[in-house]
């Protein structure tokens, strides 16, 4: 070639070479930024990629009654995920699954993976294996706890339930918690939360870019096992809860609390009518549960600790020890005769029994449940001193039970309280003290109540896990005033004109007080409080039976039953104990 | 009659692919796809060097005939295309052997450019008729393979464009002339400058015009590249609000910002760039890459073959590739000095060119400077068209220098 024209080329393959050059140099500074100055950042995505942690999640507790009876455990429950891909995969994969289990699946593009459908039963767990893996849809089938109440309705209000963590809560809830997390929703599982759960510990997996496990653990120094929840070990008996729940009507609302006496450990507590809690654990009951919600009788309301009652004559006893330790009345002496009604101001209060009881003391006035005896005694009486004997037995607080914070505290109007709205009549204090008018009870409050009278003044505090929190003695009431108290009570049960006579209970004594209260329903509010065994009492019981009529007609029986339960119960405890002594050979011998 | 072989080209090539072998065992572990692509390059080795013995003045006698028999294959594509989105031909019913005929084509449009531009003086080079023919003939194929449609494979149609001009005579500013447009839609690219767009476009009218106008002192020549640039601009504006495919507008919006669809369009970049980078100065070891064998990379044995090398090679075994092909490209551009006539020597300088935009845009692609275009990167990616191709382009090169003192 024409020199001129290589001289040419020479320049030109010059130029070009700079232009290379220059394009070589971004990728030559590009690739020592990525590979020398933060290569750390990208080895660091690089294991994040394909090292996933793991939540191993804590077993929660059991939940065991006293004689380790299981009312709250653990099974293993299947949950449907998808891996996600790109926008159209995902919806290929959601629609081959909704098409295989005949349902809608709920999806929103989160996180990597997502949990399409939970608590799945086999039949699903097997399509999902067997056939829509196996046409390469990046689905995957998790094994998660899921809690399960064995005796479903009969514990429901106690040990309440489990449900999903809302996103606001679990922004609360610093690190212990993720979104979708179960945690106890009500009762039991609520309060005890913290114990129960225990902590989740931590595991690490190899995968590849299809969740394909390469490696299960890649990390062994790394990994943390889970610390299990604490097992609760309730004050609650069973087959007493069972008895009590038994003996309720079957057909009406109201509830049922048995507690020891002197402890407070609550033994039954039944509130009815009641709802499966295993319906709000479970994925696959949502229209039960929408039912549960909805039912106008409201299941889900637990009336021991939420219900609000008048407590009718029951409360009949706080007059009475105001009473007898103003020095108002004793045993033996009468007010007025009873001629079956009393005018009051513009008012006339009338007695349960029209014709009138004549002239009576205060045990027969107790046995007999007269209105006018008590309205008497209240005359004179007056409105402060009877609340504050009300103040005293706990009414109008909340009692602390370890079911928080549903409980109730009640109403015990003062003066003040009337004051404030129609204004003071003498009238309202003929109602307090017959236990009517704005008075509101729990009847868990009545339960402690009863306790409170049986065993001399002792206020406990009613619990169902721990140590038994201190009790309270109810002070500047004599030892002669709770044994009258008791007295009368005992006569409610065994007097001729007892109104209580069905709560006996063959082979205990029992002392109870009736109760037909008024209520915003059709018929009264039947109720019957006891404590057994009358000379040295263990168990306190309350009952009310919403529209029962009668306290002693139905819901005496109630409490009656309850008792036989417990007295059945510690037999058979007397039994095992002895039956241990006897195989336990003695020493030396 | 004997021929002088350019071993040093032959030997890198030959390096080269075997390394690119090595490569597609690991990303492919488990297939036996590295022996396809060993016998693949076997056959092209040997069609390389066959292609040395071809008498020298037959290509050149071809050029145009094979230039319209690309354009045929082109439009067969358009036709009977397969695959998805088309791009391939099947040769046999079912398509077990098929071929990608826009690989070939660019080898037949090189050829084309070169004996255009060859037969035509430094000074006719210049002439706005020969250079509107030079873009004529790199038009119709870009426009073929744009139908596909193939964004990446249509672009680097145009890439030896401006170095052959370059080389067949045009000086820096005439390719400034004609590149001005090009960097005018660059500069009013809404995605790339957001909110600043229209400053840096106004910005670059007015430099590009004052420059102008003091090198040239012509105010016509000023206005009309004005005008140009202007429409340029605006163009680009209203293309890209009203045309452009939605895959097309997401690869280059991804490009910018990757975590826009991490799971998504985002994906292969990010996977790419983590594949890299934690590959560090010495990289994972051969057959150790986390990124590659658990499948996080995609299409590791093709389009992101480089990928793969950066993590189980690192910084060294990357470098020692970009050195490969920075030794080839030189080589290229070296024979093209030495070619016996000005048709061989732009041939050699176009081939050159293709070899660099492939690989500046593929590795570009997985370092994340440069959209996802699914360009191969040059005898390392699997693929039996792309081998064939180059090796195609190699041959001509070893031709070109074998001939060199044949006039
Ligand atoms: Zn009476």
């Amino acid at each position: 070639m024409d020199p001129e024209i290589l001289e040419d080329w020479d320049r030109r393959l010059r130029g070009l070479l700079v232009a290379v050059c220059l394009l070589f140099a971004v990728l030559f500074l590009r690739l020592f930024h990525l590979q020398i100055t933060t290569a750390a950042d990208y080895a660091k995505e690089s294991e994040d990629n394909r090292i996933a942690q793991r939540r191993v999640k804590a077993p929660r507790g059991l939940i065991v009654d006293r004689d380790d009876e299981v009312l709250a455990r653990n099974r293993a429950s299947y949950s449907i995920s998808l891996i996600r891909g790109s926008t159209e995969d995902d919806a290929r994969s959601v629609a081959a699954l909704e098409e295989a289990i005949g349902e809608p699946v709920s999806y929103s593009r989160r996180s990597a993976s997502v949990r399409l459908k939970r608590d799945v039963d086999f039949q699903t767990v097997a399509l999902v294996e067997e056939r829509l893996r196996g046409d390469g849809f990046p689905l995957h089938v998790d094994i998660e706890p899921q809690r399960d109440y064995p005796y479903g309705e009969l514990t429901a209000h106690i040990i309440g339930y489990m449900g999903e963590l809302r996103e606001e809560e679990a922004a609360s809830a610093t690190g212990r918690y993720l979104l979708g997390d179960y945690v106890g929703k009500t009762g039991l599982e609520k309060v005890y939360e913290d114990s129960l759960r225990g902590v989740d510990g931590v595991s690490y997996v190899e995968m590849d870019a299809r969740l394909r496990i390469k490696d299960e653990h890649p990390f062994p120094d790394r990994e943390q096992a889970p610390i299990p929840g604490h097992d609760l070990r309730l004050t609650l008996d069973l087959d007493i809860q069972r008895a009590a729940a038994q003996a309720m009507p079957d057909t009406l609302a109201g509830s049922v609390v048995a507690i020891d006496a002197r402890t407070g450990a609550v033994l039954a507590m039944v509130s009815h009518p009641s709802f499966d809690p295993n319906v709000f654990v479970s994925y696959r009951a949502q229209d039960e549960r929408r039912q549960i919600v909805q039912d106008s009788h409201r299941p889900l309301l637990n009336r021991a600790v939420s219900g609000l009652y008048p407590p009718g004559s029951t409360l009949k006893l706080v007059g009475a020890v105001a009473a007898l330790e103003a020095g108002i009345t004793d045993t033996l002496s009468t007010f007025e005769a009873c001629a079956g009604s009393l005018q009051v101001g513009d008012v006339v209060f009338r007695c349960n029994n029209r014709d009138g009881h004549g002239e009576l003391n205060l045990l027969d006035a107790t046995a007999s449940s007269c209105n006018i005896y008590f309205n008497h005694l209240a005359l004179i009486l007056g409105i402060e001193t009877w609340h504050e004997y009300g103040r005293r037995f706990g009414f109008g607080i909340s009692t602390g039970i370890d079911l928080d914070p549903e409980e109730q505290p009640g109403l015990l109007p003062d003066r003040q309280y009337h004051i404030e709205r129609e204004g003071w009549v003498t009238g309202h204090l003929m109602n307090l003290v017959i236990g009517q008018g704005y008075m509101l009870v729990t009847p868990l409050q009545v339960a402690r109540y009863a306790a409170a009278l049986g065993n001399g003044g002792v206020l406990v505090t009613p619990h169902f896990y721990g140590e038994a929190p201190p009790t309270q003695q109810i002070e500047g009431v004599s030892p002669e005033t709770w044994e009258t108290v008791r007295l009368g009570m005992h006569r409610v049960v065994y007097g001729e004109n007892g109104t209580g006579r069905r709560a006996r209970v063959a082979g205990i004594e029992v002392a109870g007080k009736s109760g037909t209260a008024q209520g915003p329903r059709t018929n009264d509010d039947a109720w019957f409080v006891a404590f057994a065994p009358y000379d040295d009492p263990q168990i306190a019981v309350a009952v009310v039976v919403e529209d029962g009529g009668g306290g002693g007609a139905t819901a005496a029986p109630v409490a009656g039953a309850v008792i036989r339960a417990y007295l059945e119960d510690q037999a058979r405890r007397q039994q095992a104990v002895s039956a241990e002594t006897l195989q336990t050979p003695e020493p030396g011998s | 009659m004997k021929r002088e072989l350019d071993l040093s080209l032959l030997v890198a090539v030959g390096m080269t692919i075997i390394f690119g072998i090595t490569m597609i065992y690991s990303a492919a572990s488990g297939s036996t796809l590295w022996r396809s692509q060993a016998i693949y390059a076997f056959l092209a080795v040997a069609a390389a060097v066959a292609i040395v013995y071809v008498p020298d003045k037959l290509f050149y006698d071809l050029t145009y005939a094979l230039y319209a028999f690309g354009l045929l294959t082109l439009l067969a594509v358009l036709a009977f295309g397969t695959g998805e989105p088309a791009r391939w031909l099947s040769l046999t019913p079912g398509g077990s052997l098929r071929i990608q005929p826009s690989e070939f084509a660019k080898i037949t449009t090189v050829m084309a450019l070169a004996r255009f531009l060859g037969d035509r003086s430094s000074e006719q080079v210049v002439s706005p008729r020969a250079i509107i023919g030079a873009v004529v003939i790199s038009m119709i194929p870009i426009a073929l393979v744009s139908r596909q449609p193939d964004l990446g494979t249509a672009v680097s149609f145009g890439a030896p464009l401006i170095p052959m001009l370059y080389w067949a005579g045009m000086r820096p500013l005439h390719i400034f002339f004609l590149v001005a447009p090009l960097l005018s839609v660059v500069c009013s690219f809404e995605p790339l400058w957001q909110d600043q767009a229209p400053i840096v476009f106004a910005l670059y009218i007015i430099v590009s015009s004052v420059v102008i106008q003091l090198l040239l002192a012509r105010l016509w020549v000023t206005l009309s590249m004005l005008a140009v640039n202007l429409s340029a601009g605006l163009v680009t504006v209203y293309l890209w609000a009203n045309f452009l495919l939605a895959y097309q507008k997401a690869r280059v919006l991804t490009l910018l910002d990757p975590e826009r669809d991490p799971l998504g369009t985002g994906w292969n970049i990010i996977q790419s760039r983590i594949a890299i980078g934690s590959g560090g100065p010495t990289g994972k070891g051969f057959l150790q890459g986390t990124q590659t064998k658990y499948e996080f990379l995609p299409a590791a044995h093709t389009d992101f073959i480089f990928s793969v090398i950066g993590e189980e090679l690192g910084f060294m075994g990357a470098v020692f590739v970009l050195a490969l092909f920075l030794f080839l490209i030189w080589r290229a551009l070296y024979i093209g000095t030495m070619a016996n006539s000005r048709f061989a020597s732009l041939l050699a300088v176009g081939l050159g060119s293709i070899l660099t935009f492939h690989v500046f845009v593929n590795v570009g692609m997985t370092i994340g400077v440069m959209p996802v275009t699914g360009l191969p990167l040059p005898f390392l990616s699997y693929g039996g068209s792309s081998l064939m191709t180059n090796a195609l382009a190699v041959g001509l090169l070893l031709h070109i220098y074998a001939h060199r003192h044949e006039y």
